[in-house]
């Protein structure tokens, strides 16, 4: 089982951003995707779940060998696609419980008995605690003033309870500060088990301590242009990313100005 | 009697009243009133003459006859009602049909009854009450209509010191109505008393075009509290029009939720008196409209006494080619020092068909009160569907729970609990295309299966207004 992303291009508003993106994540793999701000990586994740303002121009996205790229949001998600948003969009009026309810129920397989309201409750229980989380949450409304680290767990608690097969997280990392971050981590690695292949996009290093990547990925100007092991994220973090501006000049013949 | 039926003027004045057995007073009550439906423009206030044409009433195109025309009510409420009811009084039509009243409120003096049976029964008090109506006939030309045509009307009566334990409660119900129904109603709270009532206007299915024009007497007389709702489900034939004015005692607080879903056009004027020191008025308008559906509101704030307060917050929702406009002012007198008021209007599309405008205004006397007001109107949020998509919900399903929250922070804060549970069953029922009445819980939860816990957000709208001055 895998998510193939081949030679992927988008555009925004007319403007392409995404320009031959190639990456396979298997079954139980975690890759991190780093780069600079701006070079792309919340375009594919937003593509990769099929947001109506980013246009496929050209390319594929295969689950299993299938096609989704023409196929709406919540078709991807029962093809078992999950995106943790960089920004969690809030929702007045949506309670937090009502809506993991639709969310949980809308994942699950087709034809299978929804839960009650209290079996629910004994569900969302479970991850609640799995992630530090008190019960007082679920009557709150959608991320409406949640803190920049309660928007964060809360999306990784919808990813605990939704049991995607494949999990895009856009900076799960970013605005957490320490305590936070572990238990963030910690719910990550709980909740992607050998069945879940991970792209976790990061800017920094520092959730990769606790989120051991196999793969790792540099991406800049739309493309990926380097991939590695481990070690490529710490060349990263000691060199910085003007190191992959330098890299990028020397891979491109110069022009003659 | 005059079987015929007749166009608005001095004839139909004079065969209604006959017909209805009134006294000569009332009749010339009515003949002042026909004068200024003749002479008034539908809209008076320069404010609001730019959107009048948008929303014209066509009252001037129904004919009205003096007859009644009789109704079995049994077999006319059959299936809407559970026959758990009590307290509650049943009109089909123009006609009224029945009023239920348990025993042990009726020897405490409470009334529920029709205008004409009060009439009969207590006539100087009713001479009185209509005499000092606060629905002028000068103020507006559709308030002056029902003061001449009216051919019905309830008049509720809770006296000094007695607290209802359970609501009381009106339905109307319409199924091919010969004639407009116009009504003349009087809700009265004594002092010190406490009462809830819940009003409901409903259609048997798509009728003939029909108008339902009404006044309402509101009164809440010192110390009192009256929490009124009113849900107006008619069906897209009719016009409904209704002028409302709450005047609120000293210590006493009226609280007005009005939900419309139905309805082809309707106007709603509504103007909270704010006659007592430390009186207290809410209002919650609620509407959700689709089709061609034109609604009119109209909300004023009137502070005439010190430490009063008073909000207004609408919340409503537009689809297809349905358009609605708020009009809404606060005014604080020189005398109504230290009150407080807040007006809040904010609407959503949910196509670019849709059309919602909101003319709120302020007119402050005096320095020492608090007084602002918000409004919005603005499209579904893609952004917000994109997140709900993007947790599997399908569009349809996204758009809905982003529309049912969107009435919530209002919704939630209606005072009567039947009507905030049974406004989310409707609201939700008409999002469906199914027309759902105002039912009891056991109802509901036979129906739904469960009831989702509500959130409560504590918050003061006036705390949040006043925060960052
Ligand atoms: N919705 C959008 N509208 C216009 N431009 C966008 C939009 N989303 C992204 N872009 C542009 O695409 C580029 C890549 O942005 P993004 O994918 O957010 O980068 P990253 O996540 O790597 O920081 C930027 O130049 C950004 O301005
Ligand atoms: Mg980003």
């Amino acid at each position: 089982m895998k998510l193939e992303i081949v030679d992927l291009h988008a555009s925004v508003e007319g403007k392409e951003i995404l320009k031959g993106v190639n990456l396979t994540i298997g079954q139980g793999e975690t890759h991190a995707l780093m780069g600079p701000n701006g070079s792309g990586k919340s375009t594919l994740a937003y593509t990769l779940m099929g947001h109506p303002k980013y246009q496929v121009t050209s390319g594929k996205v295969l689950i299993d060998g299938e096609s989704i790229t023409g196929l709406a949001p919540d078709k991807r998600v029962r093809k078992g696609l999950f995106l943790a948003f960089q920004y969690p969009v809030s929702v007045q009026g949506v309670s937090m419980f009502s809506f993991l309810r639709a969310a949980y129920n809308n994942s699950r397989p087709a034809g299978s008995e929804p839960p009650t309201i209290f079996e629910f409750r004994e569900v969302v229980a479970d991850k609640l605690k799995m992630l530090s989380m008190d019960e007082s949450f679920l009557n709150r409304y959608l991320n409406e003033g949640f803190s920049g680290g309660e928007k964060k767990r809360a999306e990784i608690l919808q990813m605990a309870l939704m049991e995607p097969k494949f999990a895009v997280l856009d900076e799960t990392d970013s605005g957490l500060d320490i305590d936070a971050l572990r238990i963030v981590a910690e719910g990550i690695n709980k909740v992607s088990g050998p069945q879940t292949g991970a792209l976790l996009i990061t800017h920094y290093q520092r959730i990769l301590k606790y989120v051991k990547p196999q793969f790792v990925h540099v991406m800049y100007q739309g493309r990926i242009i380097e991939s590695g092991g481990e070690d490529l994220s710490r060349l990263l973090e000691e060199k910085g990313y003007t190191w992959i501006k330098g890299y990028q000049e020397e891979q491109a013949p110069v022009q003659a100005p | 009697m005059s079987q015929a039926a007749i166009s608005f003027g001095e004839d139909l004045v004079r065969a209604l009243s006959r017909s209805l057995g009134e006294p000569g007073w009332l009749t010339s009550s009515r003949l002042d009133a026909l004068k200024y439906f003749t002479d008034l423009p539908p809209e008076t206030n320069p404010l609001y003459t730019k959107y009048a044409s948008t929303f014209g009433f066509p009252v001037d195109q129904f004919r009205m006859t003096a007859a009644k025309s009789a109704v079995d009510f049994r077999s006319f409420f059959s299936g809407f009602l559970t026959g758990k009811e009590s307290d509650i009084i049943l009109q089909g039509n123009e006609t009224q049909v029945h009023s239920e009243l348990r025993e042990e409120l009726a020897s405490k003096g409470v009334e529920l009854m029709s205008f004409h049976d009060a009439l009969d029964k207590e006539e100087a008090k009713v001479r009185d009450l209509v005499e000092r109506r606060n629905v002028k006939s000068s103020g507006d030309r559709f308030a002056a209509f029902v003061n001449a045509f009216f051919n019905g009307g309830v008049f509720v009566r809770v006296p000094r010191g007695v607290a209802l334990d359970k609501p009381l409660r009106r339905m109307l119900l319409l199924d091919s109505p010969r004639t407009p129904v116009v009504e003349q109603n009087f809700v009265i709270a004594e002092e010190e008393s406490r009462l809830v009532f819940l009003e409901e206007l409903y259609s048997k299915g798509e009728s003939v075009p029909s108008l339902v024009a009404s006044n309402l007497e509101l009164v809440a007389k010192p110390g009192s509290h009256v929490d009124f709702s009113s849900i107006q489900l008619l069906d897209g034939q009719s016009t409904h029009i209704s002028n409302r004015a709450v005047d609120i005692h000293s210590d006493a607080r009226a609280t007005v939720s009005s939900l419309s879903l139905g309805a082809a056009v309707s106007r709603s004027r509504m103007n909270f008196l704010l006659n007592g020191r430390g009186s207290l008025a809410e209002g919650f308008e609620i509407f959700f409209t689709d089709a061609k559906q034109r609604y009119d509101f109209e909300t004023n704030l009137i502070h005439n006494s010190p430490d009063s307060t008073g909000s207004t917050q609408a919340r409503g929702v537009l689809k297809g080619e349905s358009q609605s406009i708020f009009k809404g002012m606060i005014k604080i007198v020189r005398a109504a020092k230290n009150s407080r008021s807040y007006l809040a209007h904010h609407a959503m599309l949910l196509e670019r068909t849709a059309k919602s405008d909101a003319v709120p205004s302020l007119e402050i006397d005096t320095n020492e009160v608090r007084a602002t007001h918000s409004a919005s109107v603005a499209q579904i949020d893609d952004e917000q569907l994109f997140y709900l998509m993007a947790r599997g919900l399908p569009l349809d399903e996204s758009k809905k729970m982003v529309v049912l929250g969107f009435f919530e922070p209002v919704l939630s804060r209606v005072p009567i609990e039947q009507t905030r549970e049974g406004a989310r069953f409707m609201i939700e029922g008409k999002w469906h295309g199914e027309k759902r009445r105002l039912v009891d819980r056991e109802t509901l939860l036979a129906e739904t299966g469960e009831i989702t816990p509500e959130v409560k957000e504590s918050e003061d709208i006036f705390e949040r207004h006043y925060k960052y001055r």
